[in-house]
């Protein structure tokens, strides 16, 4: 046990003891030593309280168990401060004394201070009623907190206007809601308890804290918010991070930082939820059980800040450290991974072959099968940086801009549904220019957001010609630029998140000011900005400042437009979210899977499967300029990416954290093109050159069965979840009795055809085929097998030396256009 | 020539009849014994051996329900809206008078009129809760009733045992899951989805037969050569989109080559007379699809009334584009439900499968009581109504009543999850077995406090 060569003798018992009482899981994980959150104590004012927790310290500084409930807690001096129950220490007068906390014979003295806060104390309906009518829950999204409120009571989701809740709660209804003659007869206090019907049923008792931090507000007068109330600036969860094992139990803390300087325990008043609950359950105590191995994130919600704590449970902990330690690593993606993947107890897969390499890049980087010379010859080339080269070759080629051009495409929603022929067409090759010439992601952006004049001209206006109205504009420029959907704001409060209504429309008015107007060609609009116009709030019925979300409103003496504001604010480095979404989106590209998943959905309660990767990257992207090929050649050569797709017993269940490669099925699109590439006949789209392919078009409304049943997306709303890539019956009955595949086969100008005047035997031909769809030779065990099954019977199998039939031909392309091997990047 | 089509078994090169030949041989090809399987997991969750059918009409966008079966002719004016109450075959219950056809048939279903749920009032969360019981979180996805049929049940024969039509649930603004999958359960039991409209003139299920010049035993050469190529590799091993891959095969393979499913699927079999009584519209000739299905062994049709709520006349009136407005629910969307469920009702019991086949109908909320400024009605999970007969469960009952304005349930509020209990209770399942949810956790197929509706079995 490592434990022994720092602590002695004492130190190895006690960790064994310690070790044996939690469970063999936590066996590597002995504790070392204890920590108490938070240390220093220090609550605000006699009267109020403190969660304590005590945990149990590993070596290397992990917090792996909660001793809260098995540890001693004694304050020195008990007129400052008591223990109660369950780790709680409560204030009794201003001063300074010591918490002793002892488990076994492990002790640690904590600092206690009491500060003497506002003498008297009044409460307060911001900070302290608020936040006991959003954790009963009265305004929630459900209830009285709904855009049209619940029994004639309207409160602001989660309380987020005080000042307007205040006067609903005092004002209206005849003012019973609150009774300062009378407490006791407040409506507040009638309803939630039962005491009167509620619709809403019993919220909190009689008697209850709640009951009596509302009833002392009333009797103290009932005083309103003002604009001097301190103001709760951000959330923390204690213990940020914890290791732990099925079974286990942890008691979290969250303090709120306000803009006194005061930093208070509002674990009472947060709302907890766990975003998997296999791996862990949490009470609304901010109690967690962890029920599975994973990880999993504790949200923890107070008004309308949310702060994060992490519950990791590893998969294995008896694993040798050399697996992650030897594990093959290129650049700081790698680190980053194994990292993740040593807490998690999950060792990697080793690198993947040669050929399943070129395959893998030529896909992922050009959507295409590489030709198999290109094969051979990387196959042959030595050099120890040829995967490198490889890929930057790729990035150059003339593939990686029709496919790159393509992603985007879909992400910006390119479709005739609304854009005339000649729109579609100039905003298809802006995109192209853009993705050829490398146009840094800010600029991308920047261009798109502030674009004016003919869309003829300059192709990113036609994002104005497609998003016409302003609800549009708003919704897709936030999913598009920054992963985050508003779109429930439009008519109240996201229920889910913070974002209000008031946000949204503040937003919203960035746009207000862009007009079009019919440019003389046709299909021709000119887009411009007006000097004036607003958004109307729908509610208020006045606009609102325009306002990017969680930033500051345009100043009055901005010399821009407005969307020159929104963009230099979207593009500024201080935006984490816009490099982030970026990042993510690229890396689901390349994964199968965003950090963030799905890509597009990069809410606070959505965390990522790697947060430090996620900001490393989006971070290093920022610092590379925003450079796109930057990015996905830094991937590519990651040893991450690189993994080879065979799972080991050990990771065979991850599908998270970049263990293996996960093989993914190739894109519609892509696999369209690579069965005409195969079988040597192009497909046609009606109203585009011949030749042109599926990964070309700039359209989506373009007829093929084949596209749409493989899941081509609409582009119609800006999501992810428009492109699918899950399979069907209706996917695999066209692949037996639908045209697209068979009439390719039986085309007398195509490969089969070829090949049958060539002559080429049974055994040259797999070897080919193999090649061509594969990017490998077939073994001789694997012709054999073939030709067993082309034959008649075992006793009869087809003559390797000789030309097949064309019908075995066919058949033994289509079971080759078919495999996994081939419909898969692997 | 030998090929695959309904009217003559095929034939193999030597001479012999054996489309069955065929059929068993594809089953021992994959090397799955189906009835085993099925006959172990069913064990315990069956309540008794008698086979219950459902089919679901979903009404996607959430009909009004003040406008519908819970008329409020007291209301005030702006709550009441335009349609006047008319009587039904069950003395004392009223629906509107946009659904004539309906009332005659009250005595065969019932109405539940206090249904409410507390979660986001967006179409999705409703979709989730109606159709699994649950609201989607924490990262699990749960399964749709006929899912879960399908799972505990197997198909019978060749045929699906579910199957969605005409396609499923498209965008309707939430961004969530519709709750139309398997979820957890995995891709093999997601219902086989038509993709097509039965209302074509041309209507076939695509690629359900193969071209005449491939022939049967080259589909089967073509199948075992697939196979032999994936064999090499291990890459794929821990893939569940690759196993649906593969699963997707089996299951064409299976569907292609039985007389049965190929049958089933040939709306063109049924006589003009017919297809006519249950309306030429997509949503009619559904129902008549969907009855037609189960009379030869599917076991739960999921029939989406709209896919959409964009664009498209539904029950979604909010009263502005790209929404419908009330009126256009009079003219269009009301009869074309009145008539094709009037018909299924009648038809259904005219052939005896009334009494083996549950048909339910609801939408995933009711609509705000107050009429909105553009003349339509937003979204209101406070309370509606929905409609439920056919099998074991009651008819001509009506269970729980809204507040006089429609706002909130006044009696016997019922949950979601209590309709869906409802009708996996009435589908002879054990509500409470469990499944086996991500990373073997078990789910119960309704949470333990849930119980069925008692007023309707």
């Amino acid at each position: 046990m490592r434990a022994a060569r720092t602590t002695g003798l004492t130190a190895v018992v006690l960790a064994l003891l310690l070790a044996s009482s939690y469970g063999a899981d936590t066996g590597s994980a002995a504790v070392s030593r204890l920590a108490v959150l938070p240390n220093p104590v220090r609550i605000w004012r006699p009267g109020t309280q403190e969660r304590i927790v005590v945990e149990g310290v590993r070596e290397d500084g992990t917090f792996v168990a909660d001793l809260t409930t098995r540890a001693q807690l004694k304050i020195a001096d008990p007129n400052i401060a008591i223990v109660q129950e369950g780790g709680i220490v409560k204030a009794l007068a201003p001063g300074e004394t010591t918490l002793a906390v002892s488990v076994d014979s492990m002790t640690v003295q904590v600092p206690v201070r009491v500060d003497p806060g506002p003498q008297p104390y009044v409460p307060s309906f911001r900070n302290d009623v608020i936040p006991v009518l959003t954790k009963a829950g009265c305004n929630s999204g459900a209830c009285h907190g709904a855009a049209a409120g619940k029994g004639g009571l309207k409160l602001t989701l989660r309380g987020y206007d005080p000042m307007l809740d205040y006067h609903v709660l005092t004002r209206q209804a005849r003012a019973r809601r609150v009774d300062r003659r009378e407490p006791g007869r407040s409506l507040i206090l009638l309803k939630p308890t039962l005491t009167l019907p509620h619709g809403g049923g019993l919220r909190f008792e009689v008697g209850s804290t709640e009951y009596w931090i509302l009833a002392e507000w009333i009797a103290a007068g009932a005083p309103a918010p003002t604009s001097k109330d301190p103001m709760p600036t951000r959330i923390a969860v204690l213990p940020e991070q914890v290791v732990l094992a099925p079974g286990d139990g942890q008691r979290f803390v969250v303090q709120a930082f306000y803009s006194d300087g005061t930093v208070r325990d509002v674990t009472r008043w947060c709302k907890f939820n766990s975003t998997e609950l296999v791996v862990a359950e949490v009470s609304q105590d901010g109690v967690a059980n962890v029920k599975g191995r994973g990880e999993a994130t504790i949200n923890a919600t107070f008004g309308n800040l949310v702060a994060q704590a992490t519950i990791t449970v590893p998969f294995r902990t008896d694993l040798d450290e050399k697996l992650f330690t030897q594990a093959e690593t290129r650049n700081f993606i790698d680190e980053l991974v194994i990292k993740k993947l040593k807490t998690l107890g999950i060792p990697p897969s080793g690198l993947c072959s040669d050929r399943e390499f070129i395959r893998r890049a030529y896909l992922d980087c050009t959507g295409t099968l590489p030709p198999p010379e290109r094969v051979q010859a990387f196959v042959k080339d030595s050099s120890p940086d040829k995967r490198e080269k490889l890929i930057a070759e790729l990035l150059q080629s003339d593939e990686f801009v029709d496919y790159w051009s393509y992603w985007l495409s879909d992400l910006l929603l390119l479709s005739s549904a609304k854009l005339s022929r000649p729109a579609l067409l100039a905003y298809y090759q802006w995109i192209r220019t853009a993705v050829a010439e490398n146009m840094p992601w800010d600029e991308f952006a920047r261009s798109i957001v502030t674009a004016t004049g003919s869309n003829l001209e300059n192709g990113a206006a036609n994002y104005f010609v497609q998003h016409k109205d302003v609800v549009d504009l708003t919704e897709t420029t936030s999913v598009t630029f920054l992963g985050t959907s508003i779109t429930c704001a439009r008519c109240h409060n996201h229920p889910l998140e913070k974002w209000t209504q008031d946000q949204y429309y503040r937003f919203a008015n960035l746009f207000a000011r862009v007009r079009l107007k019919d440019g003389k060609r046709s299909g021709e609009v000119i887009v411009y900005d007006a000097p004036d116009g607003e958004v109307r709030h729908p509610r208020r019925g006045v606009p609102m400042p325009p306002t990017p979300l969680d930033a500051s409103p345009i100043p009055p003496d901005y010399p821009g437009t407005r969307r020159e504001y929104l963009a230099e604010w979207m593009t500024s480095s201080d935006n984490k979210l816009f490099a982030r979404t970026f990042v993510n989106r690229v890396w689901a590209a390349l994964f199968g899977r965003g950090i963030v998943d799905p890509p597009d959905d990069l809410r606070a309660t959505n965390p990522p499967a790697n947060a430090e990767l996620l900001d490393a990257l989006a971070d290093q992207f920022v610092s590379h300029g925003y450079d796109m090929r930057w990015l996905i050649q830094t991937i590519m050569s990651s040893a991450t990416y690189q993994r080879s797709s065979v799972p080991t017993e050990l990771n065979a269940f991850d599908v998270r954290w970049n263990s293996h490669y996960i093989p993914k099925r190739l894109a519609a699109e892509v696999l369209a093109d690579a069965i005409a590439h195969v079988t040597g006949v192009p497909d046609t789209y009606p109203g585009y050159p011949k030749g042109t392919r599926a990964i070309q078009l700039p359209d989506v409304r373009v007829a093929s069965y084949f596209l749409d049943v493989f899941g081509r997306p609409k582009r119609e709303q800006p999501c992810a979840c428009e492109r699918m890539n899950d399979a069907s019956i209706a996917q695999t009955l066209h692949l037996f009795n639908g045209s697209a595949l068979n009439e390719k086969l039986r085309s007398n100008a195509g490969r089969v055809e070829k090949w049958l005047k060539e002559g080429v035997t049974l055994a040259e031909a797999i070897d080919r085929l193999y090649l061509l769809a594969l990017a490998r030779p077939a073994s001789d065990a694997e012709k054999q097998a073939l030709a067993r099954l082309l034959g008649d019977g075992d006793e009869q199998p087809a003559k390797l030396d000789q030309p097949p039939s064309r019908e075995q031909l066919e058949d033994l392309f289509w079971a080759v256009l078919t495999s996994k091997e081939f419909a898969f990047n692997h | 020539m030998i090929r695959f089509d309904a009217e003559r078994p095929v034939r193999f090169c030597d001479g012999f009849t054996r489309r069955d030949f065929l059929h068993v041989g594809a089953l021992s090809l994959f090397g799955f014994t189906l009835s085993d399987l099925l006959a172990a997991r069913a064990h315990g969750a069956a309540r008794s051996n008698e086979d219950i059918n459902c089919i679901l009409l979903f009404l996607v966008g959430g009909p009004s329900h003040i406008d519908t079966w819970d008329p409020k002719p007291e209301a005030p004016e702006e709550v009441r809206g335009p349609f006047k109450p008319i009587s039904t075959k069950v003395p004392g219950v009223y629906i509107t008078e946009i659904f004539p056809k309906m009332a005659k048939h009250t005595d065969k279903f019932s109405f539940i009129r206090s249904v409410y749920h507390t979660a986001t009032a967006v179409h999705d969360t409703g979709h989730q809760l109606m159709q699994t019981g649950r609201l989607f979180s924490g990262g699990i996805q749960y399964p749709h009733m006929g899912c879960i049929l399908s799972y505990l049940k197997g198909s019978k024969g060749a045929i699906p045992a579910h199957v969605l039509m005409p396609r499923p649930i498209g965008p309707t603004g939430g961004n969530m899951p519709h709750g139309q999958d398997a979820g957890y359960l995995g891709r093999a039991y997601d219902p086989f989805v038509l993709n097509a409209d039965p209302n074509d003139p041309k209507f076939k299920v695509r690629d359900l037969l193969p071209p005449d010049y491939i022939t049967a035993v080259r589909i089967e050469r073509r199948q075992r050569l697939r196979q032999a190529i994936d064999a090499s590799l291990k890459n794929f091993e821990a893939s569940p989109q690759a196993a649906q891959f593969d699963d997707a095969f089996r299951q064409a393979y299976t569907l292609m080559t039985s007389r049965q499913a190929r049958e089933a699927f040939d709306i063109h079999k049924e006589p003009d007379s017919i297809r006519d009584r249950y309306g030429r519209t997509r949503f009619g000739q559904c129902c008549l699809l969907a009855r037609r299905l189960i009379e030869r062994g599917v076991r739960f049709v999921t029939i989406n009334m709209f896919e959409t709520v964009f664009n498209e006349v539904t029950w979604d009136i909010h009263g502005s584009r790209p929404f419908t407005d009330i009126l256009q629910m009079k003219d269009l969307v009301a009869p074309n439900f009145d008539n094709a469920f009037s018909t299924l009702l009648e038809d259904l019991e005219e052939r005896g499968l009334l009494k083996n086949t549950i048909v339910a109908a609801m939408g995933e909320f009711g609509r705000t009581p107050k009429i909105n400024p553009a003349g339509g009605r937003d979204h209101h999970p406070g309370v509606w109504t929905i409609m439920i007969g056919g099998g074991p469960i009651r008819g001509g009952q009506v269970v729980g009543e809204s507040d006089e304005l429609g706002y909130v349930p006044k009696t016997r509020p019922v949950q979601p999850a209590e309709v869906v209990a409802t009708i996996l209770a009435a589908l002879g399942l054990d509500i409470h077995h469990e499944l086996p949810g991500p990373q073997g956790r078990p789910i119960p197929l309704v949470d333990y406090n849930i119980q069925p509706i008692r007023e309707l079995l």
